[in-house]
């Protein structure tokens, strides 16, 4: 382990630049950030691939997705606006974020009453916070996506949610992250669970 | 009179060890001889886990047999910003599993990011008699149910604090089940909780126990029952209020300052959401006995803040959002001269133009103003070298500077520079700085005074800055006292981490996601230091069906003297002596 410390060591020093862009000085980049600007800067160990995929992710709300490596490219605005920078806790970024996004009205139908009601989504936080308003405002019961509990269902007094997508194709609530359930609901239906 | 020390009897030493409360004293004192090493284990009433992955309950329980408080700490910071994927681990069950049996008359548990169940609540709740102290701070995995079983079971709770964990609200009936008789409650944080409380439950509680000290309320209590609540509670030191809108009545509003005048032992806010600002000066009369303010909720304005700020006249903490903007800081900076620490969050940390007239100015304003500022943490859009330079030459009494510059590697935008020799500033002045986080366009350089500054540094956080491993090697090799080290985004690699292993050791924990440290390295460095885990987090498939040389997306490292954990996810693996990947 010495000789290897050692002559890693020996690397660093005599060295120091030859895996990076210090002699191009990074303030050539001025105050451009642009991710493709910062990425030439390091080309020898860029994975294009990779950064590729990046610019292919855009997104108008934060997406749950958990992001692959940015390897020297500073995220665009779209890839920035995701839950991991700036470095704010969540608590306070749903606060701010409600403030800045107005609403999301989307359409809710429970089976078998004709009229609908309608529901702002970014009033609530999470799946479960949902769940509670519309069981309150149809006076049903609605399994919560996220529990464990396994669907005792006797009886046509036991519901659950489901939405249509932007595909057309009716999914059941509580699947994919609560973000990307945001981008993706046109409207909710409150089914029979013993349909599904 | 070679053999005096061990000539005292066992009883008057730890008499002695009793007046000994730090725990670095308390290793210091164990490590004397064999014992004292004996009489300390055995008379040590709190412990302190900074990384419950670093050792293990038996091994715990082992060495101290008698506790009364113990601490752990889960997750790695950077799980507070959505890095450390769901299910990554710090699950508490086997702790309290333990501790259920080895120590009946345990009073405190504190816990910090880690993953509680329900049944552990109501393991703790049947388990310990003389249960005094619950903080769950930033945990998740349990519901109100397991705060039903903490209420009804808790006979001499004293402390209820759920400070920003993730709870599922299933109902607000729990804290009914306080029964008639439960009168001890001194601190009760239900901040966290989505859903309504059963008021009357709670206005009954707060009534009824005397020494109740702290109060911070959820968002779902509305203003119009807080000056039930107040005057229920005039002994009341800290409140965090719920939502502090109404329907616009005057009679709210006298309701609500009559109130707040009543509690002349008030000296902590917070709360504060939903702000509507004619209420605001219901606090007014208290202003000036405030040492405590936390605005982070409060979507008001400038005009709004500062009227508010600059009656607090004992001020010594503050949190607010940058609508305060530049002229509110610097009435803050005249008006509250014993400030020890500041916090301002971005109002809208997305947006692409600032929205506020908030620049490096204000931050410089305070440190001018302010001479015990020690702990910072500010959010901005521009920063510049000079501005740096001044707030190190203000303020060397800094302990905690944390900046972050929105924009990822923004230099200083009056010269276009780096802003390597402002942050050179900060630790080169600084003398006694001991948390550091960086933003900003930052080369090499700035790594290089950190190593040569930051002797007393024990925690720093790097994010899109430097260029090489030379900037890494900086402050591994640099920083005596390093405790803490997390990085995202910079093209650190194999070179100084394996360079610097030996360091690791001395170290809780090293975090790197986004950089360039390769999978063989990651092999080496765990098969190299047995009393490291090498952890290797990747969600898109085992490491080792990609070459060596790909680098991973996240590594976590600690020391530990409890061996690789068991409980990891699918997408963990540690790199140990087998070298055997268990794959999912």
């Amino acid at each position: 382990m010495e000789e290897m410390v050692m002559a890693t060591l020996d690397l660093i020093t005599a060295s120091p630049h030859s895996s990076s862009s210090s002699s191009s000085s990074p303030t050539t980049d001025n105050n451009n950030n642009h991710p493709s600007s910062s990425s030439s800067s390091s080309s020898s160990l860029c994975l294009s691939s990779i950064s590729t995929r990046r610019t292919d992710l855009s997104t108008d709300l934060r997406l749950g997705l958990s992001l692959s490596p940015s390897h020297y490219s500073t995220p665009s605005r779209e890839q920035r606006s995701s839950f991991d920078w700036p470095p704010v806790k969540s608590t306070l970024r749903c606060t701010l974020v409600e403030k800045s996004q107005i609403s999301l009205f989307v359409k809710v139908y429970m089976e078998g009453i004709p009229i609908g009601r309608k529901l702002n989504l970014l009033a609530h936080h999470n799946y479960h916070a949902l769940v509670k308003a519309l069981a309150n405002m149809f006076r049903t019961t609605i399994l919560c996506p996220d529990s464990h509990q396994l669907p005792l269902i006797s009886g046509n007094n036991v519901h659950v949610l489901t939405y249509e997508d932007q595909e057309g194709d009716w999914m059941m609530v509580g699947d994919v992250p609560w973000e990307m359930f945001l981008t993706s609901v046109k409207k909710l239906k409150i089914t029979r669970a013993d349909r599904c | 009179m070679k053999k005096a020390a061990y000539s005292f009897p066992e009883e008057v030493l730890e008499h002695v060890f009793s007046f000994i409360i730090s725990d670095k004293d308390r290793s210091s004192i164990s490590l004397v001889c064999k014992s004292w090493y004996e009489i300390e284990r055995w008379c040590r009433r709190k412990v302190f886990v900074g990384n419950c992955y670093a050792v293990s309950p038996p091994i715990l329980i082992k060495r101290f047999p008698e506790l009364r408080s113990v601490t752990l700490k889960g997750k790695p910071h950077f799980a507070d910003f959505n890095l450390v994927p769901e299910g990554w681990g710090g699950f508490a069950c086997p702790w309290i599993r333990a501790m259920a049996g080895a120590y009946p008359w345990l009073e405190e548990i504190r816990l910090k990011r880690m993953v509680v169940s329900d049944e552990s609540l109501e393991i703790i709740a049947k388990s310990f008699r003389n249960f005094k102290v619950l903080v769950l701070s930033s945990c998740e995995g349990f519901t109100t149910e397991g705060l039903a079983a903490i209420a009804a079971n808790c006979r001499n709770l004293r402390e209820l604090d759920l400070r920003e964990s993730e709870v599922e609200d299933l109902s607000g009936r729990w804290l009914s089940d306080f029964p008639d008789s439960y009168t001890s409650l001194e601190s009760l944080n239900i901040s966290c909780l989505g859903n309504e409380v059963n008021l009357l439950a709670l206005e009954r509680l707060v009534s009824r126990c005397p020494n109740l000290k702290t109060l911070r309320l959820n968002r779902a209590v509305p203003l119009d029952r807080l000056p039930n609540l107040l005057r229920g509670a005039p002994q009341l030191a800290e409140l965090g209020t719920g939502a502090y809108t109404s329907e616009m009545r005057p009679d709210v509003f006298s309701n609500l300052a009559e109130a707040f005048a009543g509690c002349k032992q008030l000296k902590t806010l917070s709360g504060f959401w939903d702000v509507l600002p004619s209420y605001l000066p219901a606090v007014y009369p208290i202003c000036s006995q405030l040492i405590s303010l936390n605005l982070s909720y409060a979507t008001v304005q400038s005009p709004e803040l500062i009227k508010l700020v600059s009656l607090c006249e004992k001020l010594q903490k503050l949190w607010v959002l940058d609508y305060i903007e530049d002229d509110g800081l610097e009435v803050l900076a005249a008006s509250c001269k014993d400030l020890r620490e500041l916090r301002v969050f971005p109002s809208d940390p997305f947006g692409l133009e600032p929205n506020v007239a908030l620049t490096e100015q204000g931050l410089v304003s305070v440190s001018e103003g302010c001479p015990k500022l020690q702990s910072v943490l500010y959010f901005c859009r521009q920063m510049s070298n000079a501005a740096l330079n001044t707030i190190a030459r203000n303020r060397p009494n800094l302990t905690r500077f944390r900046l972050c510059i929105i924009e990822p590697r923004s230099p200083d935008y009056l010269t276009l520079q780096p802003l390597d020799d402002g942050f050179g500033a900060i630790v080169e002045h600084c003398k006694d700085l001991r948390r550091l986080s960086l933003s900003g366009l930052l080369t090499d350089r700035v790594f290089e005074y950190i190593g040569t500054y930051g002797k007393k540094l024990e925690m720093l956080s790097v994010a899109f800055a430097g260029d090489s491993d030379l900037g890494l090697h900086h402050v591994l090799s640099g920083c005596d006292n390093l405790r803490k080290l997390e990085i995202r985004d910079c093209p650190f690699g194999d070179k100084a981490l394996l360079a610097n292993a030996a360091k690791l050791e001395t170290m809780r924990s090293l975090w790197m996601s986004s950089c360039s440290v390769s999978f063989g390295a990651c092999k080496v460095l765990g098969q190299k230091m047995p009393r490291l885990n090498v952890e290797v987090m990747d969600e898109s498939g085992p490491p080792d069906s990609r070459p060596e040389s790909s680098p991973v997306e996240k590594l976590y490292v600690y020391r530990t003297v409890a061996g690789p954990r068991l409980d990891m996810p699918g997408f963990v693996w540690t790199m140990d002596d087998d070298s055997a990947l268990r794959i999912s």
